[in-house]
């Protein structure tokens, strides 16, 4: 019998286990809701003077709104280059109608941020986001003859579908409005359809 | 010398306090400083404790502006908790293993990826000092511990220019020199490029955190933290030195050019070892080393 050794080590147990249960307490929290839920609505009252997002968002859904908006707000000044740019009948097409839905999600998405309470601010501007043509590129763009165009498009709208597709994706695990992770279902399902087109189209 | 003083002014002060100290030392076989009676003859009148918390790993994530979204931000570099994604959570960190000496901080620190010609690049001397200064010395002596959870944000990731809000400054280690600035400086070869960045050390008392992750912290205004903020904590001061020097038109942060720099800190220091220091170290103006203890 070790009496003076087993007691600490049961009482480290105890500690692990009450912080893991402290973690995993409220039942209806989707996993990553403890990450985000504390930055708004958790442990305490927002700061005086900041509007209260006191409702079903959580710090996940805040910053997944707001890197959705930068990231259309980014990708449509690239689809509105193309009728320019490009003679080709079936990238005009498919820039039209990834300009159409990016334009509606990002209505939605303004709203849902306004409903949020959160502040919009992007936290994005100027950064080297990953599927986030830069100004550069888009300079370089307006300059490209129409081949080179349209693989230096090609390659861009991947890079960001593919990067809405996977933040959409984590949004729907991680996200707590059930309008918000609906918008990120919608935008993850019209991603991936969009990306099976331009490969179609750019293999 | 290698205390945490980002400016030149600073770094003159202090190379005449080491001067005097060693005159001091050579007439009476005492190191005292200012006013220290006989008894604490050794101690330094400097209030901070630190932590040496060496690269642990990069990934595009971050816990505070993009929890629960892996691969949503740029580069960032991370420093103490071994663990730390986009998932993270203060039990998380409390659970993790740390990069740090003290091995009692599982804090998570974060800043954006350094390049050097699209390389990146991760500093070879990381240090985080918590300070008791920038308020006035009855303010100081009040200072309450950092409470455990909180996550602070400083720098301005966004920023498109260097401007008065510029608080990250860049200069070289062993190259006072070349002075403290901005955006990145051309060190000389076999000098070290340096990161200064203060984070604020006001709180509003309530929040660990908030909707812009910076409204629940401020700066002191007139050496006092404002009524809004009222609270006090030790301001965290981090100091990174990367092992490149030279052309800085080969260097850019992850977030852009050198005035971008920022810094996230989400505090898992055991709130007993926390208080410790703040008793120890700060409250009295004591330089502590990183076991918490007069150095």
């Amino acid at each position: 019998m070790r009496p003076t050794a087993g007691i600490p080590a049961t009482a480290a147990l105890l500690v692990v286990v009450l912080l893991a249960g402290g973690c995993a307490a409220p039942p209806a929290s989707a996993p990553g809701t403890p990450t985000g839920a504390p930055a708004v609505a958790g442990q305490s009252a927002t700061p005086a003077g900041t509007p209260s997002a006191s409702g079903p968002f959580n710090g996940t859904d805040i910053a997944w709104l707001q890197l959705t908006v930068a990231m259309h707000e980014r990708v449509l000044p690239l689809l509105e280059l193309v009728p320019e740019r490009t003679a080709q009948p079936d990238v005009r097409r498919l820039a039209a109608q990834v300009r159409d839905t990016s334009r509606t999600e990002l209505d939605r998405s303004r709203r849902l941020l306004d409903r949020s309470g959160a502040p919009k601010t992007n936290p994005h501007e100027g950064h080297d986001m990953p599927g986030m043509v830069t100004a550069a590129e888009l300079t370089a763009l307006g300059a490209a003859p129409d081949a080179e165009f349209r693989r230096l498009f090609g390659r861009h709208l991947r890079a960001h579908l593919e990067q809405s597709v996977r933040v959409a994706s984590a949004e729907q695990r991680s996200g707590a409005d059930p309008d918000t992770t609906t918008l990120a279902g919608t935008i993850a399902r019209t991603g991936n359809a969009y990306l099976a087109e331009l490969t179609e189209l750019q293999p | 010398m290698e205390r945490a003083a980002p400016f030149s002014t600073l770094r003159r002060r202090l190379r005449i306090v080491t001067l005097l100290g060693a005159l001091l030392a050579l007439l009476g076989g005492y190191t005292v400083i200012e006013r220290a009676a006989p008894a604490e003859a050794r101690i330094v009148r400097v209030a901070e404790f630190l932590a040496d918390c060496p690269y642990s790993h990069r990934l595009p994530d971050d816990p505070i502006i993009f929890p629960g979204l892996p691969g949503a931000s740029h580069m960032h570099s991370f420093f103490g908790a071994t663990t730390t994604n986009a998932y993270t959570n203060l039990s998380d960190l409390l659970n993790s293993n740390t990069t740090c000496n003290p091995r009692v901080d599982v804090s998570s620190y974060w800043v954006p990826t350094f390049y050097a010609d699209n390389v990146p690049v991760e500093p070879a001397i990381v240090t985080f000092y918590y300070l008791g200064e920038g308020v006035r010395s009855d303010i100081v002596a009040n200072t309450q511990p950092l409470p455990l959870g909180l996550r602070i944000v400083a720098g301005n990731a966004r920023a498109t220019a260097p401007d008065s809000t510029t608080n990250s400054r860049w200069s070289c280690l062993h190259a006072g020199h070349v002075g403290a600035s901005k955006d990145f400086v051309n060190c000389p070869s076999g000098t070290m490029i340096e990161s200064y960045l203060d984070f604020p050390q006001c709180w509003n008392g309530r929040d660990l955190d908030s909707p812009d992750h910076k409204s629940h912290m401020a700066y002191p205004v007139n050496q006092a933290c404002p009524s809004s903020h009222p609270v006090a904590v030790p301001k965290l001061r981090q100091v990174l030195r990367y092992p490149v020097s030279g052309n800085p038109a080969r260097f850019r942060l992850a977030s852009g050019a050198g005035f971008t720099m920022h810094g996230d800190f989400f505090n898992a220091w055991p709130e007993a070892e926390m208080m410790r220091r703040v008793r120890d170290c700060i409250r009295p103006v004591i330089k502590c080393g990183a076991d918490g203890r007069p150095s």
